[in-house]
């Protein structure tokens, strides 16, 4: 346990450390104390690239949620073969390399690639061009991430008794309305915890956005790699992986005092 | 007076099931089942688990699919009416209240979900609290609440809608014991009140027995007897039925001839019996004698009217001492092995073991079922 803190905190403080260390061109960093690397996150540069990387998260997020409701929920409900199969299905994105997957998308997404030969083939006019921008980005996070938001759902599912729908139906609720009333608000604790899974993920992913998302759309993680690998200013892409780790900690903190104050309203209602 | 006429206008049907058959995969789980419950009736489904009286409860709420057949409610079909649209009450084992919701906001579901005005609900949410003595609890969350408060709001959410129907699927058995039979007394009392035509369904014939205006005894799917609670239990009309129902001796037997209404029977160990109860039956018949083991009398010694009808000689083989009641065992006529039970404090209360006695049934209380 100890060493497992060790293992995170070491690389972390000297990550914190050398956000603070002047940049030097032929030195990579000399250590000296400086603010210049979170001065220079403040252009508008930097901004619109923090912006776009909560952007592409929130949207994924969605995505995952709108979508991997009703997987999660049929899961839960459906017998044991289906849901060995199901969860093979879901979990092929992960047994691949996102670097694989993204190759993918791009042989489906690209200006000659299938879903282009298909709208030829189906005689339309019209190609999209959603390669190399924040779409396929989504797209492709969301094809990878949303069994970190089936999972934790569909635990929660499981545990709402099938008997307390029934209720609901009983008492004059649509099958829609049942879902609303009764199977979303008993699963936020799994919503919760796949929401935070989705987005914390969405927002540090390095590889998808870089393979699919071109110039226009590079997020926090891209910028990191490519301050390391081309740019060379390590204290710069430090200063980067401080702010990503602030808004990582930052929702994180959030969703723990959401859940706490829906915990604690519970406990007042019961007064 | 126009009061009495009234109420001697014979009794509207509330729910009629006609033909109903449930069947899975090949199996048929349910039926054909016919019957039809009067209005205001507390009308009660018995039977051993796996009869299907669950599968019967479900496919009248909408939540099992009819396979053919008729359900209608107040003439009205309503098989192909998907479940939410039906608006029949259905109380379940367990109160299966929403946890998220309060005690007020768990009867008011229901109100809301037929976009009943605030205002009104909330009256009526008050009224039918209190109508189940929970006024004190509607901010109360339902893990606040004992199970049998739970389950009376259970009841409240269904009842809060006024739905023609109610079904209750064996609402006390997740109660212990104690609180079952006061919860039993609310419940009758609730219903002669409200007058709501009710159908409950229950493995336990003390239950059923105590409850109901009439009785179905449901067996494998289908039903073997429809009647009140006194019919069922004095005059069951098949062998199910009687050995289901309370303590009883059966008897195998062959009718050696009826005479003015009187038949002379035998087992097959030889006892003869003679009794008034004679169901349509012709010399020769195979069929079953009833006798309830608290409808026997005793006598101390050995017999001394050993040639009157229905008279035997017996010898005390067991005892079991249930409290209130003490229930033998006899070996009657040396053959036959009969239960007989008494009040504890009565007459019989004191009888030893191996004691020679003689038993004594009235020809009315020996009953004959043709299967």
């Amino acid at each position: 346990m100890l060493f497992l803190l060790a293992c995170l905190a070491i690389p972390l403080c000297n990550v914190v450390m050398l956000s603070f260390y002047r940049h030097s061109a032929n030195r990579i960093w000399v250590p000296q104390f400086t603010l210049d690397n979170y001065q220079a996150l403040s252009g508008i540069y930097f901004i619109s690239l923090g912006l776009r990387t909560l952007k592409v998260g929130v949207i994924t997020t969605c995505f995952c949620i709108l979508l991997g409701y009703p997987v999660a929920y049929y899961f839960a409900r459906a017998g044991r073969r289906a849901l060995v199969f199901g969860m093979f299905v879901l979990f092929m994105p992960l047994m691949v390399s996102a670097v694989v997957g993204a190759f993918g998308w791009i042989v489906i997404l690209g200006r000659n690639g299938i879903l282009n030969s298909a709208l030829k083939a189906l005689h339309f006019d019209f190609q999209v061009q959603i390669l190399y921008s924040e779409i396929a980005v989504v797209i492709a996070l969301v094809n990878l991430l949303l069994p970190m938001m089936v999972l934790p759902l569909m635990a929660s599912i499981e545990k709402i008794p099938r008997r307390l729908e029934e209720v609901a139906v009983n008492l004059g609720a649509s099958p829609l309305l049942t879902f609303w009333r009764v199977v979303i608000p008993l699963s936020m604790p799994g919503l919760i915890s796949g929401s935070l899974l989705c987005f914390t993920i969405a927002i540090s992913a390095v590889v998808t956005p870089r393979l699919l998302g071109g110039n226009g759309s590079r997020m926090i993680g891209t910028e990191i790699y490519e301050q390391v690998v081309t740019a060379y200013n390590w204290p710069f892409a430090s200063s980067l992986a401080v702010v990503l780790v602030a808004i990582i900690v930052f929702t994180l903190f959030v969703s723990f005092a959401a859940e706490r104050g829906r915990r604690q309203r519970a406990v007042r209602e019961r007064r | 007076m126009a009061v009495e006429a009234i109420s001697k206008t014979p009794a509207r049907i509330g729910l009629e099931v006609r033909d109903l058959v449930r069947r899975y995969s090949a199996d048929v789980v349910v039926g054909p089942i016919s019957f039809a419950v009067n209005e205001g009736e507390f009308f009660s489904v018995l039977g051993p688990s796996g009869c299907g009286k669950t599968t019967l409860l479900r496919c009248i709420a909408g939540f099992e699919r009819v396979d053919s057949g008729a359900i209608a409610l107040g003439g009205a079909r309503i098989e192909d009416v998907p479940p939410h649209k039906r608006g029949i009450g259905l109380v379940f084992q367990t109160p299966a209240l929403f946890p998220h919701l309060t005690v007020a906001q768990n009867v008011a579901f229901g109100l809301e979900t037929h976009k009943i005005e605030r205002r009104k609900a909330r009256q009526r949410v008050g009224a039918i609290l209190a109508l189940v003595g929970l006024s004190e609890y509607g901010e109360r969350m339902p893990n606040q609440l004992s199970g049998g408060q739970q389950q009376r709001v259970a009841l409240a959410r269904s009842l809060v809608l006024e739905p023609p129907l109610l079904l209750l699927d064996e609402p006390l058995s997740s109660l212990d014991l104690k609180l079952r039979v006061q919860m039993r007394e609310e419940l009758r009392s609730l219903q002669r009140r409200l007058r709501k035509t009710t159908i409950f369904v229950t493995h336990d014939q003390t239950e059923a027995l105590a409850l109901s205006d009439r009785i179905a005894v449901l067996s494998q799917g289908r039903i073997e007897q429809v009647g009140t609670p006194e019919e069922i239990y004095r005059t069951p009309t098949s062998r199910f039925v009687a050995d289901f129902i309370g303590n009883s001796n059966l008897l195998e037997a062959e009718i050696l001839g009826i005479d003015n209404g009187v038949a002379k029977l035998r087992t097959r160990t030889g006892l003869r019996f003679t009794t008034h109860k004679t169901a349509a039956g012709v010399s020769g018949r195979r069929v079953t004698l009833l006798i309830r083991p608290e409808r026997m009398q005793i006598g101390a010694g050995a017999s001394n009217g050993a040639n009157a009808d229905n008279t035997f000689a017996a010898t005390l083989t067991d005892v079991t001492y249930l409290g209130e009641d003490i229930q033998y065992r006899l070996l009657v006529g040396g053959v036959e092995t009969l239960l007989y039970t008494c009040k504890a404090a009565g007459a019989g209360g004191g009888l030893a073991l191996h004691q020679n006695l003689s038993v004594h049934i009235d020809p009315s209380d020996v009953f004959v079922i043709a299967d």
